[in-house]
């Protein structure tokens, strides 16, 4: 701010000459500007107050834990070395063939090798190859529901499009027990194999069954980012497509198809990199046979063996932020901006006229629905359905009879789902108050114009693309075991651990709900309502707050979600502790008892949906997502 | 054609509901810029704007005059000069102390209030005026834009033009000792826009409130205002009647700005005096036309340039509906390029060897036709000594 030039009521230096001591209404005037002042400055500090509060928590709770695993990784012994990485990237266990390259091999003959029979890969490898198939399954089951959303007019259009977030809220380990309920050998796709004669299939612990859980996960995900893409495309560049001469088929391979690509590999580039971490999904539906990177570190926690999990974390994190900043590279680039004014007129699903042309694209969608629904329904379906199945195939309440068993009767070490919904409960309602305010002070910060503000964003947002296991890992060594400072040795509970960790996952969600509500937001409104006597503050609570509530309610709903179905950071974090949440639970039945882990799973699904019913009903809005 | 004094009583005549010069000054702007990261907005904007006044910043887009309403706002803040309102600074002041009211291109109606609640907003920080309660004034300014009893609905479910009427009635509420509309009617289609400025203008007289009005669209500037500053990179071009503007342009940029008109520039081939008292002969490519100067740098508004001595150089112009087809004398020999049908008028664009000139004529012309006027229907612009 430059100086202003009336300092003081009257004093001489005041060159206009218009405010006199003897005025009492210029000497009013400036006191009242005085005191203006001093509120714009204090409204901006506020600001900038809980900008700082909001950093702090994230350095104490994200990137002081992660960078103690990377600091773990590289200090052995007190002794800074890059041993363990070398060890780790000659290790033909982890890189496979690749190992060798690395341990000075030449290349040429690793890669001859590489092509014959006895090639390997290594869990790094593995792990890749996995995230690949899934990315192309996710695409393959995505692309066709981006299509029927974005160009077909139908009954619930709207309630399908809306439930392609659901997968975001889903606890990953229910959905597992929902896979294990329907590819198990004695799962319901068995039952239906039997029931129609055929011989039953073994899918368990196989790559399948671990590719579909991912499309499940995947799939809704590319479909909602390329279906914003296919609407975003303009009516009027392809009918001047057309007018000028190209055919249908050659409109959409200019026009739309350079406007959905881009969508689309955004959606595969995403779901490549969450592949890449999956961890729940392998654990339960492929176990260590088929474990990927995330699994092994995870083992490796589980051994006490934390500097070779810190490096593996690592060298995971580097391979996953490199694809994401290679798409970003590609993004920046190919981004195509559209006036999207007039979008696309959608058809019905019944075609108008009876030609080939018509059927075709309808009958593909219609092959398409059988598929996605045994991909999508069968899961949850097959949980509900195994949670009230005996072990004769009966409709029995044996499993939830258990559950209650278990809460009576149970051991002090064994899992009871009292104390595990409780802990769930507790901990979604804490977490979602931490991340609250801390996503919507980001969601302010980042959409403000200022220099660095791209910087400030990817800091805010890196969490996202940060494995649990990482920061669950750098919460339990950092904090949680405790640091010294000053000769004071600061410790967390477990419990405050897991609150953290699952605030840092959900704040990310209230940033995408509440800053598109922000951006849209009217500078001319905030300013109408200043000019019309509003202080700063009062147009927050007036105009800003109002509009963007919506979003702030769907931020909520997700925090919560997020926090009852996290599953990565928290397994790291309740290891001996009695923190368990409904997640854990479900993991510790699913080894030994199906039955009750279903129901368990029942139980976990029940409470998800009912919270964020209850918080719906403030009214949400999820367009940001 | 009227004569200088006629001019100035038609002028008087229309303008008898306009604050005289000798109003006190409502809004002051001396030697104000902006600035934003070193690129000037606005630069050595010197304005007085009088009580009770309809003031226009006319220009086209990046003209600053979006950016000088914003300042009289106080949403923005000067980099350099003073801003007063009646006399007292103002400068420090955030816009919610200034009492104004301001309405935007686009409204900017809260979408989550209803009418009533938008036009009662500002009466949430200032009593109504007139010792009315609340609804007393949302149903008296209701009344006054033409939307009584729209209280209870949505902006939403209003058109464009209502939403305008309601953004007008939400500034006025609160008794804004100044009215600050930017662009207020831009989005609305030409005929709309035609009504609404006939209101706008009956309610700001009705209520004497000084209102400081931009545009880009300068028939709508001339249409509306008691005074207009036409505003050209930043700075104030001129700032006059909407009469004199058009009559008397101060410069190029402004003749061509407002209004249709065809400027000429060319070599002073007599000094003023020989061939008359007030009559120039000017020598464009060999052509010699003949220009009134007026009677001289005696404050009449027109002629404030000095007389030209011979040699100099002298740019004039003369508006298409002075331009004379088929004229004997003082005219040159012009190629009919096209012709735009308006109506009441046909505009038409001639070629005179390279020069194009624009006529307005009642009937369609082809051909080749002598075009010239009457040398007291030309306006000199400016004098260049050499």
């Amino acid at each position: 701010m430059s100086d202003d030039p009336v300092d003081d009521d009257g004093t001489p230096d005041n060159t206009s000459g218009d405010t006199r001591d003897d005025d009492p209404e210029a000497s009013a005037a400036s006191g009242q500007r005085r005191t203006a002042r001093v509120r714009d400055r204090l409204e901006r500090r506020v600001l900038a107050a809980l900008a700082l509060g909001t950093l702090g928590v994230l350095l104490v709770v994200f990137y002081y834990p992660v960078a103690t695993v990377l600091v773990e990784s590289v200090v052995v012994d007190g002794v800074v070395t890059l041993g363990v990485f070398v060890e780790l990237l000659r290790d033909p266990f982890y890189f496979g063939d690749l190992a060798r390259v690395f341990a000075g091999e030449n290349p040429l003959t690793v890669a001859r090798d590489f092509l014959g029979p006895d090639r390997r890969i290594g869990i790094i490898g593995f792990t890749a190859y996995q995230a690949a198939l899934s990315t192309l399954v996710s695409v393959a089951l995505g692309v066709p529901l981006a299509y029927l959303l974005a160009r077909f007019e139908f009954r619930g259009r709207r309630t399908l499009r809306s439930l392609t977030i659901l997968p975001f809220v889903l606890p990953s380990i229910m959905v597992a027990v929902g896979f294990v309920a329907t590819f198990g050998r004695t799962g319901t796709l068995n039952s239906v194999l039997g029931a129609l004669g055929l011989p039953p299939v073994e899918l368990m612990f196989t790559l399948e069954a671990i590719l579909i859980a991912h499309a499940f996960y995947n799939a809704p995900l590319v479909a909602r980012v390329t279906t914003a893409a296919w609407e975003s495309v303009d009516a009027s560049a392809i009918e001047t497509a057309r007018s000028l001469g190209a055919g249908p088929l050659r409109a959409f391979y200019d026009v739309v198809a350079p406007q959905v690509y881009p969508a689309v590999l955004m959606g595969a580039a995403l779901t490549f990199v969450f592949t890449f971490g999956t961890f729940p999904i392998v654990l339960a539906l492929g176990g260590f046979q088929l474990a990927t990177v995330e699994v092994f570190i995870y083992r490796l926690v589980r051994d006490l063996n934390y500097a070779e999990a810190a490096a593996l974390a690592v060298v995971e994190l580097v391979i996953s932020l490199a694809v994401l900043f290679a798409y970003l590279r590609y993004e920046a680039k190919h981004t195509v901006q559209s006036g999207g004014v007039r979008p696309l007129p959608r058809k019905p699903l019944v075609p108008p006229v009876n030609t080939v042309r018509e059927w075709l694209p309808r009958a593909g969608l219609g092959v398409y629905a059988v598929v996605a629904s045994f991909v999508f329904i069968a899961p949850i379906a097959s949980m509900i359905l195994a949670s009230v199945t005996g072990g004769d195939g009966a409709l029995t309440l044996e499993h939830y009879r258990f559950l209650l068993d278990r809460q009576e009767t149970g051991a002090a070490f064994q899992v009871r789902p009292w104390p595990a919904i409780r802990n769930s409960l507790v901990f979604a309602a804490a977490s979602a108050l931490v991340a609250l305010p801390m996503g919507v002070v980001i969601a302010v910060v980042t959409t403000r114009e200022y220099l660095g503000r791209k910087l400030v964003g990817t800091l805010a947002m890196a969490p996202f693309a940060v494995s649990g296991i990482l920061v669950g890992l750098g919460l339990l060594r950092g904090l949680v075991f405790g640091v010294e400072i000053g000769g004071w040795r600061i410790a967390i509970a477990g419990s405050a651990a897991i609150v953290a960790a699952h605030a840092v996952s959900g704040y990310p969600f209230v940033v995408r709900t509440v800053a598109p509500g922000l951006e849209s937001l009217d500078r001319s409104l905030i300013e109408s309502a200043r000019a019309l006597g509003a202080s700063r503050s009062r147009v927050v609570r007036d105009i800003e707050l109002p509009l963007v509530w919506p979003g702030v309610v769907a931020g909520a709903a997700f925090a919560v979600a997020i926090s009852m179905g996290e599953f990565t950071s928290t397994i790291v974090l309740a290891t001996g502790a009695d923190a368990y949440t409904m997640p854990i639970a479900i993991e510790r039945f699913i080894g030994r008892r199906l039955g009750p882990a279903t129901a368990m799973g029942v139980v976990l699904l029940v409470v998800t949906a009912i919270s964020f019913v209850v918080i719906e009903r403030l009214g949400g809005d999820y367009s940001g997502l | 054609m009227d004569s200088n004094g006629d001019d100035l009583s038609t002028t008087a005549r229309n303008r008898a509901h306009a604050p005289g010069p000798d109003a006190p000054v409502a809004v002051e702007l001396a030697g104000v810029a902006k600035r934003y990261d070193g690129a000037v907005a606005v630069e050595d904007v010197n304005l007085e704007i009088r009580e009770g006044e309809f003031f226009t910043l006319v220009g086209p887009s990046g003209c600053g005059k979006t950016t000088t309403l914003r300042l009289i706002a106080g949403f923005e803040t000067a980099t350099e000069g003073t801003v007063r309102f009646g006399g007292r600074d103002v400068s420090g002041l955030p816009p919610e102390d200034r009492d104004v009211g301001v309405v935007f291109q686009n409204y900017a109606l809260f979408p989550h209030m209803t009418v009533g609640e938008n036009v009662a907003y500002g009466l949430n920080f200032a009593d109504p005026p007139g010792g009315v309660t609340r609804e007393e004034r949302v149903a008296e300014l209701l009344e006054l834009v033409d939307l009584p009893g729209t209280a209870d609905r949505d902006p939403d479910s209003l058109s464009g033009g209502q939403r305008q009427r309601v953004a007008m009635a939400r500034a006025i509420a609160p008794g804004p000792d100044l009215l600050l509309l930017d662009e207020p009617m831009s989005a609305l289609d030409a005929q709309l826009r035609e009504r609404l400025r006939v209101q706008i203008r009956t309610i700001q007289r009705e209520l004497g409130i000084t209102t400081v009005y931009v545009t880009h669209d300068q028939e709508e500037a001339l249409a509306i205002s008691d005074r207009v500053a036409v505003m050209r990179g930043g700075t104030p071009d001129q700032v006059a009647p909407p009469r004199t503007v058009y009559r008397e342009p101060d410069s190029r940029f402004v003749a061509e700005f407002v209004g249709d008109n065809n400027v000429f520039s060319g070599t002073a081939v007599d000094a003023a005096g020989s061939t008359g008292n007030d009559v120039l002969a000017v020598d464009i490519d060999g052509e010699t036309l003949r220009v009134a100067t007026g009677p001289g740098a005696d404050g009449t508004g027109r002629g404030d340039e000095p007389n030209p001595d011979s040699g100099d150089r002298v740019t004039f112009c003369v508006r298409p509906e002075h331009l004379e087809i088929d004229r004997s004398s003082n005219a040159v020999r012009a190629t009919v390029e096209s012709a735009e049908f308006l109506g009441e008028t046909t505009r038409v664009h001639l070629d005179w060897d390279g020069t194009p000139l624009v006529v307005r004529t009642r009937d369609p012309l082809t051909g080749t036709v002598a075009v010239g006027f009457h040398p007291d229907d030309a306006h000199v612009i400016d004098v260049e000594r050499l």
